[in-house]
């Protein structure tokens, strides 16, 4: 038996959750009814019971390096079937966030995330940005059609962007870091690298998912989001470094591949966007479990999406003050949505794929 | 006086269908000559009734035997005057009902059964009700809420009472509580309320008259009778009174033994009954340096629900720590308070004030075990557990340790008293050196029961309450709460079970109302529950009594005190008439009017045992009225078939049984004898408590007598059944009946 461990509940910890979505956190009696009902609980490790009782006493560095934390899906199963109505499903969430923003280098900007009151400051900053950019910047050479770059010169854009990427990119790795870290001092000894390759096939298939909800829209949305967004990720960095390199010409032809399958993924991040939506507006119960935290990521996403599309269309349609404003916006969120991505919910991508891996629940 | 006999069978509920009821009505007219005998096809309808009233008054018919339905149904409209003899037989749910078939056998059941019940009618003498002269005061020790309580409530029934409280002023343990339980919806504040108001109404009442500094020097007599010497300040006072409640309260669980918990290695380590004291006094400090205190670990079950300790679960601590927790945050909102459970209880509606203690951020609840509590060198408590649900052994540090003790009853052991009183006798006067040594070591194994005594009962078989299962003087918390086995005295409160204010201010209404109906039954002579209104009294027939002392020991009642050389001393209000003495006596010296060894014995003779050759095996089934018998009414109820060649014979109690019957039924040729009653042990269902034990434990002596006869013992079997194990009582028969089949007939049939 090891030594036992010294308990220091930590009251800020345990305050975040309630405050974060956890409200029902301290009504658990840990009958373990979560975890008899969760489809994803593994029988040698089951949750989420311990994480429960783990939350309600502020061992936070108990959850921080326990994997099971990142395995849920939240369906709401355990939810809705808790006899006390400790609503562990909303708590895991609510963990979850706290623990991104735990990991999140510098932590003060997790606290910037954490609440609705902080949100015009996250806005200010890209308007600002932007803004001059728009009002300063330099114009470029006025051809035959509106384009964005007359206002936003690329060259401009790529080096904001690329320097936030970056700057994401560094914030993300001390994330890790910490993450990894945790988990190694609560006694995780998986090689997270010898994992990584099955979960990241679980992921691409959303299998785990799938197995977690219990109608599909959730997960099909997840599913065209995740995908949609992937295409993008890589056609938008595919197309800056082509830009840069000076290889390629913004914007591309309608009918270049390139635009061809940009186009197509924008449709199917906003396919999944407006189910993952319909998902948490349509039922009264995850409406109510939905937090800020959610809404944030999630609206976000889905106005990044939004307004790209409504400003191509608008481009083509030569409407050129609200293209520029409507691309305004556009820029606005998806600085935002990358800025913020190591504090927001955007985050659980990196933890759950690692936490994953820990856990050898790949497929 | 000459008694007439009036027999009235009735046809109806298909007993006339399946008995020739011509041949049942000869039984009685030809072979016992019954001056009145007749059949009725609705005798339990009004013109039934007014049959027999019509021939009470103009036949002059002094003994009515009743052949029909079951002695337990119907019994308002059948009582007749007591000094009438009133004997039932059950031809409906014992012998038409539970033999659809009928025929010949069925037939010999019936007319065995009236045989059976004429010969008892006819051995029977009518009931004289016995007046004497009665105090209805109630007489109730202990001043706490439970106390003041019974008080209070039997006084607004119009009842005297006197209320004894060994403190200088009531209120007990309840009175010293800063809040109470949480009383009123929603359930999750405390209750300010204190039990002052009861206090000064107690005080001024004109019924009650309370002795506060005061003990009970000495209770003798008897239900209606008893005669208490109470000690107070200004003196010995007397009080004559008709019942006791003994409402003693309980005392906390002796921490000194919880060393284990670290009770002792630091003053930082206190009990709830300590925290409940320093709590009250203001801000919540450390008693080592009187420094607030920002961190309270509570140890629940603190030697309860422990082997080693106290086995049982007092139902309170639970709540105490909760509202104990509710304390600590009313004067320090960020103090950390960890709460270390088995299981937490609590129940009804105290779980809301559970779920709002758990909702608190800083509140901290899980299961486990503790393993070690140490003074650690920060000025703090370190309190080591295990088997959490955190899934590892934790230490927590602590400004304060509170061990949630349990509840002890302030009650004596009646019996254990009188064993050591024995013991101490033998240890100087045994016979043999050997049993002076076996003396003297009972002398130290109770030695601390010494000067224990609170009632100090001047009865032979102790000076208190005999208590059962872990020192609680209630003799069957489920069936019979408030009961105790001295009659006329009834346990509430904590001393009766481990229980919250509330509950104990119910349990006061309960035992005052136990009480009342005693004195109210004693005023006509009628006896308690389970017998209840039973106007019979055993009678002993002294000139015969060889001082052997089995009553006055078996007695489950404490009913019967000695004089100097053994002989009985009845006192006939303490008896609940289950004649456990009249089975105890192996001079079959006590009998009752309508119950005695002779009358059974001779419902044994009126059996007709057949010829060997005709092979009808008989087997007589002794059956407890309490349980036993009701369930075989039940399995008629469901119409369930039993075995057509047995005959049952009720008891009062099994305890009742002599086995003189057993050697009778077997030299009369009867194959078998079956005794059919509660289960005993821990758990028993006894309702006598006792009886059926006694019973299992004179078997052993029919063995010799077996023996004698050289006859098997497995003839005999002792069966414990639960009133719900109806369905179960026809295999047990069957079985049985198979068993005798196997070893043949009885070689004595005929003889």
């Amino acid at each position: 038996m090891p030594e036992p461990v010294l308990i220091q509940p930590d009251a800020a910890f345990i305050r975040d959750v309630i405050e974060t979505g956890g409200g029902d956190l301290k009504k658990c009696f840990q009958c373990a009814t979560c975890s008899a009902v969760c489809t994803l609980s593994p029988e040698d490790a089951p949750f989420p019971r311990k994480q429960m009782i783990e939350a309600q006493w502020g061992l936070k560095e108990h959850l921080a390096g326990d994997p099971a934390v990142w395995l849920c899906h939240n369906c709401g199963d355990c939810t809705t079937n808790c006899p006390r109505g400790a609503r562990p499903g909303d708590v895991l969430g609510a963990v979850r966030s706290a623990l991104i923003r735990a990991f999140s280098f510098p932590r003060f900007m997790g606290s910037l995330l954490a609440s609705p009151k902080w949100l015009p400051l996250l806005y200010l900053l890209p308007v600002i940005i932007f803004g001059a950019i728009a009002l300063l910047g330099p114009k470029a050479v006025s051809t035959a059609s509106p384009e964005f770059a007359e206002l936003f010169p690329i060259p401009i854009l790529e080096a904001l962007f690329f320097t936030v990427s970056g700057l994401v990119v560094i914030v993300l790795a001390v994330g890790l870091t910490r993450f990894i870290r945790a988990l190694r001092a609560a006694g995780c000894k998986e090689s997270i690298l010898k994992g990584l390759a099955p979960a990241v096939a679980d992921i691409a298939t959303h299998k785990r998912f799938r197995k977690c909800s219990k109608e599909q829209t959730r997960s099909w949305g997840h599913l065209l989001t995740f995908w949609g967004f992937v295409g993008l990720a890589v056609m938008g960095t595919a197309v800056g470094i082509g830009t840069m390199a000076g290889i390629m010409h913004t914007p591309l032809a309608l009918t270049s591949p390139w635009k061809v399958f940009a186009n197509v993924c924008a449709a199917v991040v906003f396919v999944g966007c407006v189910m993952l939506l319909v998902d948490r507006v349509r039922d009264p119960e995850k409406r109510a479990s939905s937090t800020y935290f959610d809404w944030f990521f999630l609206l976000t996403l889905a106005g990044v999406v939004f307004t790209g599309i409504l400003s191509e269309t608008l481009r083509l349609g030569s409407a050129v003050w609200a293209m520029y404003t409507v691309y305004f916006v556009h820029l606005v969120l998806i600085f935002t949505l990358f800025l913020y991505a190591p504090y927001s919910k955007f985050a659980h991508f990196l933890y759950r794929t690692v936490a994953m891996a820990a856990a050898g629940k790949g497929t | 006086m000459d008694k007439k006999t009036g027999v009235y069978i009735c046809s109806g509920c298909s007993i006339g269908e399946t008995l020739d009821m011509e041949a049942l009505a000869k039984v009685a007219e030809s072979e016992f000559k019954v001056p009145v005998c007749r059949t009725h096809n609705f005798l339990c309808g009004r013109e039934g009734l007014g049959m027999i009233r019509k021939d009470l008054e103009e036949e002059g018919v002094s003994a009515v035997v009743i052949a029909g339905w079951s002695p337990r149904m119907k019994t308002e409209a059948f009582r007749f005057d007591p000094a009438m003899v009133q004997e039932r037989v059950n031809l409906r749910e014992h012998v038409v009902w539970s033999h659809a078939d009928g025929g010949e056998d069925v037939q010999m059941l019936a007319e065995d059964y009236l045989r059976m019940g004429i010969v008892k009618a006819n051995k029977s003498e009518p009931l004289q009700p016995v007046a004497e002269e009665i105090s209805k005061r109630i007489l109730v020790v202990g001043g706490g809420v439970t106390g003041v309580t019974s008080a209070l409530e039997a006084a607004a029934a119009g009842y005297e009472v006197t209320l004894v409280e060994k403190q200088d002023q009531l209120g007990g343990f309840v009175g010293t509580l800063s809040r109470r339980f949480p009383k009123d919806p929603p359930y999750t504040e405390l209750n300010l309320e204190g039990i002052a108001d009861k206090i000064q109404e107690a005080l001024y009442h004109p019924k009650i008259q309370a002795l506060t500094s005061a003990r009970i020097k000495k209770i003798e007599g008897e239900p209606g009778r008893f005669n208490a010497v109470v000690e107070t300040k200004s003196g010995d006072t007397e009080v004559k009174a008709g019942a006791v409640i003994m409402a003693t309260g309980w005392k906390p669980y002796d921490a000194s033994k919880l060393g284990h918990l670290g009770y002792g290695t630091s003053p930082d380590v206190v009990t709830n009954v300590e925290f409940e004291k320093m709590a009250g006094e203001g801000p919540v400090v450390r008693p080592s340096d009187g420094k607030p205190v920002e961190s309270v670990l509570f140890v629940q079950c603190a030697g309860s629900r422990d082997e080693n300790h106290l086995p049982y679960c007092s139902s309170v601590c639970c709540m105490a720590t909760l509202k104990h927790a509710a304390y600590i945050r009313s004067r320090n909102p960020d103090a950390k308070v960890y709460i270390i459970y088995k299981d937490m209880r609590t129940p009804g509606q105290y779980e809301k004030f559970y779920m709002k203690t758990q909702d608190h951020a800083l509140n901290f609840l899980t299961k486990g075990e503790v393993a070690a509590v140490e003074a650690g060198g920060n000025g703090k408590v370190t309190v080591q557990v295990k088997d959490t649900l955190i899934g590892r052994d934790m230490a927590v540090e602590a400004d304060l340790v509170v061990l949630a003790t349990g509840m002890v009853p302030n009650a004596a052991d009646g019996e254990a008293i009188r064993a050591l009183e024995d013991a101490k006798i033998k240890a100087t006067t045994g016979e043999s050196e050997n049993q002076k040594a076996e003396a003297a070591k009972t002398v130290e194994a109770l030695k601390h029961h010494e000067g224990t005594a609170i009632l100090n009962l001047t009865y032979r078989q102790g000076p208190d309450l005999p208590v059962l299962a872990h020192g609680f003087p209630d003799s069957n918390f489920v069936c019979f709460p408030y009961e105790t086995r001295r009659t006329g005295i009834y346990a509430a409160g904590t001393v009766r079970a481990p229980m919250d204010s509330v509950h104990a201010e119910e349990d006061a209404l309960g035992a005052a109302m136990k009480a009342i109906q005693s004195v109210e039954l004693a005023s006509r002579g009628e006896a308690v529950h389970p017998r209840s209104r039973d106007l019979s009294f055993p009678e002993f027939f002294l000139q015969r009594c060889t001082q052997c002392k089995r009553c006055t020991e078996e007695c489950p009642f404490g009913a019967l005190d000695e004089d100097e050389k053994g002989t009985p001393k009845p006192n006939p209000y303490r008896c609940r008439r289950c004649g456990v003495c009249m089975g105890a006596c192996p001079e079959r010296i006590v009998s009752f009017k309508n119950y005695s060894v002779d009358m059974i014995a001779s419902m044994i003779k009126a059996i007709e045992v057949p010829d060997e050759d005709e092979e009808k095996p008989r087997v007589l089934v002794f059956m407890c009225e309490n349980d036993a018998y009701p369930s075989l009414d039940i399995a008629g109820l469901h119409r369930k078939e039993i075995n057509p060649y047995v005959r049952v014979i009720p008891l009062r109690c099994l305890g009742s049984m002599n086995i003189v019957w057993i050697a009778d039924a077997l030299s009369r040729g009867i194959d078998g004898v079956m005794l059919v009653g509660c289960k005993y042990g821990d758990d028993y269902q006894c309702h006598f408590a006792k009886g059926s034990e006694l019973a299992d434990r004179r078997l052993e002596n029919v063995k010799e007598t077996l023996d004698r006869l050289r006859l098997e013992s497995e003839r005999i079997q002792l069966t414990q059944l639960a009133i719900n194990e109806y369905d179960k009582l026809p295999s047990l028969i069957e079985t049985f009946m198979k068993r005798i089949d196997e070893l043949g007939p009885n070689p004595y049939k005929g003889f």
